[in-house]
């Protein structure tokens, strides 16, 4: 039997409304069909199912509780001869596998980030998990029986991350300061540790509630399991932005390198592309941004990737987050999987779609749990430069300005060519300038080749 | 296709892209993209809902004449005559 659990739908998006089944018990299910939507902060999200199988039992129900990610949701029959792979997301189930950029490890090969995610919430430490996936891979389970060996006799369910304030998960606290901060009602995100190694200790809980609640962050902006909370969505929305970029601008020693690229090529490139072919076949200049920043980071693979265990963990797979405004205000950064395998019209179709769907809040759980780095190109705006933040557990965020007809010396003659402002915000704890540098000259001498995009 | 149609069909296909937007306080003269905020996907949506409406196709080279409601209305009712 497989576990089908409420997948992780993305930094500080750690609980989920179970809106609506797409299946009943007796349907045969195939992976990446989706079975499910379930309703977050920030947008209702279809999530699909990653085995093939047959619906045996729909655990919970549709219904107000926020449940946490890890939640067992469902249970799945293996179809008959069918092999059971791990219930490990894997953004793409159509696409072909992605070559790692970098190799795995001979023995103990990488989780998946989502699980990696999953054994920070339950405090797992995956180098003690004993692995019974293929090839030694850690699944959700793996994870889970190291969590509920860990948990105390007569503890919650082992699914369930451990109870607490979930914005303090990312810090090692000690369990009586742990105790006294949900009984002062402090957010342990923001306690500033002062025991061994940054240990938050109930000293420091004690300080932080004399001093009160932090102007920049929403106090327990999660409310607790199972409480109800009517609220606006944008509301919502914006808590969760400011969840986010609070704890990016918290624990994120950010650098930011700027660059102009001249874009005469690329735009006479594709200008004369889009002049032969009707207006549903239009690719515009975004997708060339974003491809040639997929194609970048092939050769500067570590600002692809997470942050998490207190070290950089790079992604084999390139998965483009690209920050989407609302009209209504807020924004998205859901992800365009394996960007770097993607022509510019599949990119194009696949961008239009992504901005289509998350402006009418309809997008996948996949999309928002894995982008493993963001882009964010405010340039239709009127903005030249854009200085982003970058969005945890990512490692870095590009930014694209406004395309602007600028003086540029060509030849030693000065001319006039469209010039975009890129601009890399990294983390200093995994990259230094140096290696942001190497990755906008990438991108600038990419976008000099248009025809290799 | 006369002026009245062509306005119908730009503003049904306004109002799904931006909802928000009261067609009576829109300006017929004036850049549509900065006047209501469209970005440049917006902005080839709304093109793009033209022309499945239409059958008119709008090549990259008459993109400019988008700009306004008035030089979509224009380039509307004149790409529709001979069609039908």
């Amino acid at each position: 039997m497989i576990d089908f659990l409420l997948p992780s739908l993305g930094a500080d998006m750690d609980r989920a409304k179970l809106v609506l089944w797409l299946v009943a018990p007796g349907d045969e299910v195939h992976k990446g069909q989706i079975i499910a939507e379930v309703e977050t902060d920030k947008a209702t999200l279809e999530v699909e199912c990653w085995n093939d199988g047959v619906i045996d039992e729909l655990v919970l129900a549709p219904g107000p509780e926020r449940l946490p990610v890890g939640t067992l949701l469902a249970r799945i029959r293996p179809l008959n001869g069918a092999v059971v792979t791990p219930a490990k997301p894997e953004p793409e189930p159509a696409r072909p596998e992605v070559r790692p950029a970098v190799p795995p490890a001979p023995e103990h090969r990488e989780p998946a980030p989502p699980i990696r995610h999953l054994a920070h919430q339950l405090g797992v430490d995956l180098a003690r998990v004993t692995a019974t996936g293929e090839d030694g891979l850690i699944t959700r389970e793996d994870v889970q029986r190291a969590a509920a060996d860990m948990a105390p006799a007569g503890a919650a369910s082992a699914a369930r991350p451990r109870a607490g304030a979930p914005a303090g998960r990312e810090k090692r606290v000690s369990p009586r300061a742990r105790a006294l901060a949900d009984g002062l009602g402090v957010d342990l995100g923001s306690v500033v540790g002062t025991g061994p190694d940054g240990l938050v200790v109930a000293r420091d809980v004690e300080v932080a509630a004399e001093a009160g609640p932090p102007v920049s962050e929403a106090p327990s902006a999660i409310p607790a399991p199972g409480v109800e909370e009517p609220e606006d969505k944008h509301e919502a929305m914006r808590r969760a932005i400011a969840r986010s970029m609070s704890r990016s601008k918290r624990e994120i020693p950010h650098y930011y390198l700027a660059t102009h690229v001249d874009l005469f090529r690329a735009m006479t490139w594709l200008d004369e592309r889009n002049e032969d072919r009707p207006i549903t076949g239009r690719v515009l200049p975004a997708v060339l941004l974003l491809k040639a920043t997929a194609l970048a980071l092939r050769e500067t693979p570590d600002l692809n990737g997470h942050y998490l265990d207190d070290r950089f963990q790079p992604s084999g797979a390139i998965h483009l987050g690209v920050a989407v405004s609302l009209r209504e205000g807020g924004l998205v950064a859901p992800a365009i999987h394996d960007a770097d395998q993607l022509d510019l019209d599949e990119m194009m179709a696949q961008l239009r779609d992504l901005v289509n769907r998350a402006r009418s809040w309809r997008l996948r759980s996949s999309e928002m749990s894995d982008p493993t780095i963001t882009v964010t190109n405010l340039g239709d705006r009127g903005v030249e430069t854009a200085f982003p933040v970058i969005i945890p557990p990512q490692v870095a965020i590009v930014g694209f300005g406004k395309v602007v007809d600028m003086a540029v010396v060509v030849d030693g003659q000065a001319v006039v060519h469209p010039v975009v402002h890129a601009t890399l915000a990294g983390d200093h704890r995994v990259t230094d300038g140096h290696r942001g540098g190497l990755f906008l000259d990438a991108l600038d001498r990419l976008l000099q080749e248009p025809d290799s995009l | 296709m006369n002026n009245a149609q062509a306005r119908e069909v730009i503003f049904q296909v306004l109002g799904e892209i931006a909802p928000e937007v009261d067609p009576s306080t829109v300006d017929d003269t004036i850049d549509l993209t900065e006047q209501l905020d469209l970005d440049s996907m917006d902005y080839l949506n709304w093109m793009l809902g033209i022309n499945a409406a239409t059958g008119i196709d709008i090549p990259q080279r008459d993109v400019s004449q988008f700009l306004t409601i008035d030089g979509a209305v224009g380039y509307l009712v004149s790409h529709s005559e001979g069609q039908g």
